[in-house]
């Protein structure tokens, strides 16, 4: 490539200049991650000073197979995939939905638009705070409205499986907007004569979608299952907002930072929670390809 | 009598922007505004909830949560902005996101010209190490080893550095750099404009646009962060508002009234700068999903 900045020395100034953003993204992103292996091997703990022994892989044998906490773990492990399921499968169905009604010439698709994307903004925090608040269980809003069908909850303070349950509504509340705001992108990206075209060689509405609309849409349907599914396998921080760690409903990222910062137990198991670092890199690293390789063949298969 | 008033004032509006058959879209368009409504319902009423219970007294919300407040009781305010010690957080908070997001703003700018242009050898190969971040293993066990080593736990530079990194917003950059004619630069070079100079003065105004998108996604994201306060400050005067308000729900769990005050007293600030800056940060957002 051509440089027009001069030559000799002047032609490291480009270099000189990228290298500050460069030494903090390998120093403080690339490298800790990678170190993440390494340390999965060790016994450090986050105390300064105190000296790091290599352990070989007992860190994953006790992770995975030892006694109670093994068992523990295993049901984190289905949890996540459990959780990733149920989130990606209704955010992505919602989003659509709601991304084909707002791209219609409705009155007032903005002010939903706007709405809907809010909680993005407001993040773990407010988001989490604001849900505790609206499922008050002592004759809060939601308990009023399920009580005028018979019904009774506890919610979040609930059995771990129905205060699971919360969580995944509270996630898909939380970041259904981004999801949205990409399919609405897609839609607009598909040309109104195709429709036009379509509806008047009589083709009704469903057809218009099958044949038309959901083909063309993806790039977009790529982009959200896959930012879905990989996000909802590493999310975590709504568990610790409005659960707290709870036995029978954490998920792995939860667990990798209960047990390196305090919250499963006192002691800061540093080592092993790398090891589990390392145990949900493989499955995000499993599950994210072979969507990749799926969605690459039907990309294929429908766009030729 | 009543339909055809309707249709023959509907028209008009419809008529320039989609021409159709009325009868079956406006069948649709009940049940797409009440699907709409339903879901609006969902977004809106927690935060009516949080507005009603902020106005509330004590007394009032345990008799019952749900009834609309007989007070507007500003004193949870006061009591919130003084207990939560607010001022201090949001200092604190501000101080991170601005620093933070000026450095990583220079610095990603510096990065991605080169390698749109690819100015640097091997420019393919580092874009492509900025691509795989997103699937690399979490750095949160060596991360908080390595800021332990260098002593920089508990000190707010030692927090800022964990901030001077986002590598979606390189590729964004690195996107939007390439729709730059770069006769740009040759003629710049003609006129004696060097490289430093024409990145700052010429490169910079040119992709505003993106880099407002940019700066504004990262900001939001250290101002929302919770996870790494909680690890990495211990020093209450540090904390941001996030860790703040969750301090603070410890503290006021039981009193929702304040507590609510407090949760809206740092939602307004966002929910305001959102609706200013919603054009940014949506359409940024749906641009760097597509292309990424």
């Amino acid at each position: 490539m051509n440089y027009y900045f001069g030559r000799g020395r002047a032609r490291w100034i480009p270099y000189l200049l990228l290298l500050p953003g460069l030494f903090f993204y390998l120093l403080i992103a690339v490298g800790p991650s990678l170190a993440t292996a390494v340390y999965s091997f060790t016994d450090a703990n986050g105390i300064a000073g105190v000296p790091v022994n290599w352990i070989g892989t007992s860190n994953y044998q006790e992770f995975l197979l030892e006694g109670q906490a093994a068992q523990e773990n295993i049901g984190a492990l289905e949890r996540t995939i459990e959780f990733c399921f149920l989130v990606t499968t209704i955010q992505f169905a919602l989003g659509l939905l709601v991304a084909l009604l707002l791209n219609q010439r409705l009155r007032g698709t903005r002010i939903f638009r706007t709405l809907f994307f809010l909680p993005v903004i407001l993040g773990v925090t407010i988001q989490g705070l604001v849900w505790i608040l609206f499922l008050y269980p002592l004759g809060g809003p939601v308990e009023k409205v399920i009580g005028l069908f018979g019904a009774h909850s506890e919610f979040l303070g609930g059995a771990p499986g129905e205060a699971f349950l919360w969580v995944v509504v509270v996630q898909v509340w939380a970041n259904l907007g981004v999801t949205m705001v990409i399919f609405i992108a897609g839609l607009q990206a598909i040309p109104e004569e195709l429709n036009e075209a379509a509806r008047i060689d009589g083709a009704g509405t469903w057809e218009v979608f099958r044949n038309i609309t959901w083909p063309l849409l993806t790039p977009s349907v790529n982009t959200n299952l896959l930012l879905n599914i990989v996000g909802s396998l590493q999310a975590w921080q709504l568990f610790y907002v409005l659960l707290g760690y709870r036995n029978g409903t954490q998920v792995l990222g939860y667990v990798i930072y209960a047990q390196g910062f305090g919250g499963a137990t006192s002691a800061f198991r540093q080592g092993y929670a790398a090891a589990a670092s390392i145990v949900l890199f493989f499955l995000v690293l499993v599950v994210g390809l072979s969507t990749q390789t799926f969605l690459r063949r039907r990309e294929d298969r429908l766009l030729g | 009598m009543n339909t055809t008033i309707e249709t023959t004032t509907r028209l008009p509006a419809g008529v320039g922007q989609r021409r159709g058959p009325l009868v079956p879209i406006n069948y649709g368009r009940i049940a797409a505004y009440f699907i709409l409504l339903m879901l609006a319902l969902v977004y809106v009423g927690p935060l009516l909830m949080l507005v009603n219970t902020a106005l509330n007294t004590l007394p009032g919300f345990s008799r019952n949560a749900s009834a609309l407040t007989a007070t507007l009781n500003f004193q949870n305010f006061v009591v919130a902005w003084n207990e939560a010690n607010f001022p201090r957080y949001l200092i604190n908070s501000i101080i991170y996101a601005v620093v933070a997001t000026t450095v990583y703003a220079l610095t990603a700018v510096f990065v991605a010209f080169p390698i749109a242009r690819r100015y640097v050898r091997g420019a393919n190969i580092l874009l492509i190490l900025f691509i795989i971040a997103l699937f690399l293993p979490p750095a949160l066990i060596p991360q908080f080893q390595l800021i332990l080593r260098l002593g920089l736990y508990n000190s707010q530079i030692g927090y800022i550095m964990l901030f001077l990194v986002n590598p979606i917003g390189i590729i964004v950059l690195v996107n939007y750099i390439r729709s730059l004619p770069k006769e740009l630069d040759e003629a710049a070079a003609l006129d004696g404009c060097g490289y430093f100079r024409f990145v700052v003065s010429i490169v910079i105004p040119l992709i505003r646009p993106a880099l407002a998108t940019v700066v504004i996604l990262h900001a939001i994201g250290i101002w929302n962060e919770l996870i790494l306060p909680t690890i990495y400050l211990s020093n209450q005067n540090y904390y941001p508002v996030t860790r703040g308000l969750i301090v603070f729900e410890g503290v006021y769990g039981y009193n929702w009234p304040t507590l609510a005050a407090a949760v809206l007293l740092m939602a307004i600030p966002m929910v305001i700068l959102y609706l200013f800056l919603q054009r940014y940060i949506i359409s940024g957002l749906a641009q760097g999903a597509v292309k990424g």
